[in-house]
């Protein structure tokens, strides 16, 4: 003990950070649940793609209709369509499981009581919610870009804009690329509220039942024209902008716009789930 | 204790990092604020009009956004007159060349024009039209949507009929503008009560023309840039081809935009702010395909010179006579109705 009194609290046998993060993705990763998730979120670009072929050409406009013979705009439609709801589901059940179904299961006590500073808790949590998000979106546009290349087939091996340029190849993925990003960004503010959702309780249901009651909730503000002001604060309002990667030249006001609205909500969660998690005992 | 300590820091500073966020989220979601009114040298109105007419703003590119509330009618088929915001990209290379962005959640209408041939490009239904231009031919026809030419064409047509002047300054896009005003003559019988035209302090192109019709403070319709940078643009904006899986057509000869039938030009009667327009309407089975259909629209009315229906919006009337004639104007209805009668 004399040894911990010289050292200082905050450093006596901390664990290095790296093994921290590396032990979260794994418990996270070991969850059945996770897995599945991810499988069936490869499962949705190839379920559009056969939808798309089959449908023929006139399947209607929108982005889906876009992916007809232009397979690389199949990814951008796919995370477009995942994200309404499918998207932030997933990480509002890793948000769940990261606090209160610790708390659920009476592990999270131990975690509270080891030598860990909360600081780093939640950056282990945080950081664990994240890694489930980008595999999420990373599954969607991989599976997306490689469906969309075979099943679709492409506009001369590059993509078609809707503004009716030929992009090649290498500038088609980037553009897959950036909105896979983008889409991480928003997925962080969700994860980040769900987060602080779920430091406030032991019950994962509770998170999943906030976050796409939140959802929800704001997609029927967003519907009101008399509401028109509130939809600058609504995270939501701006989660068609990944079309705009699909413009030539492309407009990054619109994904620019929520991204920052993403990290205010994202600093929000955080910052309300790091106060939060000093207090709590288990 | 230490621990206890340095909990209660982490938690203020959480407390902190979470009002950060609420803050930034404030400060993302306020509206861009007018600036204040610019300090400008005077300018009299006469000079402002000459060299509006005499601008010649180059290569520019920027973002125009047409605030709709004119109060028309819902027509079926024609979905885009109602109220409503609008945004459109538009880039010109100043010499004839343009490129015209409409885009929607999920698409988005091209209109390129290189001096010689004009495509518009739809991307809902991946169909590519043809137009050739003449060169001296303006850009892509991108109807009222282009502040500048609107802005011209009404400074142009009111001139003669107006009370000119300049009403202060303005910031339109972050750029310093004068407001230059065009109100009717007292004898003049509108339904407006003025035009307002931004007109740049340094390039004198309009940055926005806001319309105001009487008797109501926020402005019928508006639009203007909200975002602008002159300088060079790059040459490939103004070329197109059409990406493959496109249906290429041409356009109807002769026809501008609506396709109007020939032998049916419009007859004017009146000058200036109290014009009103008269022409035929195509009819039922000549009428274009998935064009507007105005058959229910409007109350009924009649006169001397026949019965119709009436269509009244904030800033206009228009009447659409049983015999196939549509009279409009900026007017109220005893004015269609004499038109008529003439």
């Amino acid at each position: 003990m004399t040894i911990t009194a010289e050292t200082g609290p905050d450093t006596r046998a901390a664990a290095p950070l790296g093994r921290l993060l590396a032990a979260e993705v794994r418990w996270v990763f070991r969850r059945p649940r996770t897995l599945v998730t991810l499988g069936l979120f490869a499962l949705i670009p190839v379920l559009i793609a056969i939808g798309v072929v089959v449908a023929d050409r006139d399947g209607g406009g929108g982005l889906i209709g876009a992916v007809a013979g232009n397979g690389l705009v199949l990814p951008i439609a796919a995370l477009t369509v995942a994200l309404a709801l499918l998207l932030p589901l997933a990480v509002a059940m890793a948000a769940a499981d990261a606090i209160a179904g610790e708390a659920a299961n009476g592990t999270l006590r131990g975690l509270l009581l080891a030598p860990v500073s909360r600081l780093r808790l939640v950056g282990v949590k945080a950081f664990g919610v994240l890694v489930v998000a980008a595999a999420a979106a990373l599954a969607i546009a991989v599976v997306g870009v490689l469906a969309g290349m075979i099943v679709v087939g492409s506009a001369d091996g590059g993509m078609v804009t809707l503004s009716g340029t030929t992009l090649g190849l290498g500038a088609g993925l980037a553009r897959v690329a950036l909105v896979t990003v983008w889409v991480v960004g928003q997925l962080a503010a969700v994860g980040a509220v769900a987060l602080a959702v779920s430091s406030l309780t032991e019950h994962p249901l509770v998170v999943l039942a906030s976050v796409l009651g939140g959802l929800i909730a704001f997609g029927v503000l967003s519907a009101i024209p008399a509401l028109d002001w509130l939809q600058r604060w609504l995270l939501t309002s701006g989660w068609s902008a990944g079309a705009d990667a699909l413009r030539y030249p492309i407009t990054l006001d619109a994904m620019g716009s929520s991204t920052l609205r993403a990290l205010c909500y994202t600093a929000i969660g955080i910052g309300f789930t790091l106060w939060r998690m000093q207090r709590r005992d288990a | 204790m230490a621990v206890g300590t340095a909990g209660r820091l982490w938690a203020r500073i959480g407390t902190g990092v979470a009002i950060a966020g609420a803050v930034g989220l404030g400060l993302v979601a306020m509206p861009a604020g007018a600036g204040a009114a610019p300090e400008l040298p005077p300018v009299s109105p006469e000079d402002l009009v000459t060299s509006v007419a005499q601008a010649n703003p180059g290569p520019l590119n920027g973002t125009v956004e047409l605030d709709n509330a004119l109060g028309l009618p819902a027509i079926p088929g024609a979905p885009e007159l109602a109220n409503g915001t609008k945004e459109a990209r538009v880039w010109s290379d100043g010499a004839g060349k343009g490129r015209v962005a409409l885009p929607s959640d999920q698409g988005e209408k091209t209109l390129v024009s290189d001096g010689t041939t004009a495509w518009s490009y739809d991307s809902t239904d991946r169909t590519a039209t043809k137009k050739a231009v003449t060169p001296g031919e303006h850009r892509p026809d991108a109807g009222a949507a282009d502040p500048t030419r609107s802005a011209a064409d009404a400074i142009e047509r009111l001139r003669t009929t107006s009370t000119v002047s300049v009403d202060g300054t303005a910031e339109v896009a972050g750029r310093p503008a004068y407001e230059l005003v065009l109100a009717p003559k007292p004898t003049e019988r509108t339904l407006l009560r003025e035009v307002r035209i931004a007109v740049d302090s340094e390039k004198r192109i309009p940055l926005r023309l806001t319309v105001l019709a009487t008797g109501s403070a926020d402005p019928a319709f508006e639009v203007g840039f909200t975002d602008i940078t002159f300088g060079p643009q790059d040459p490939a904006l103004f070329t197109f081809t059409p990406p493959p899986g496109t249906t290429v057509k041409d356009a109807p000869q002769g026809g501008d935009h609506g396709g109007r039938p020939a032998g049916a030009e419009p007859t004017v009667v009146g000058d200036g702010w109290d014009t009103v327009v008269i022409g035929k309407r195509p009819a039922q089975e000549q009428a274009p395909q998935g064009g507007p259909d105005l058959s229910q629209l409007g109350t009924p009315v009649s006169g001397s010179w026949g019965s119709g229906r009436l269509v009244t919006t904030a800033v206009a009337s228009a009447i659409l006579t049983d015999d196939g004639r549509v009279a409009a104007g900026a007017v109220p209805e005893q004015v269609l109705t004499e038109a008529l009668s003439k």
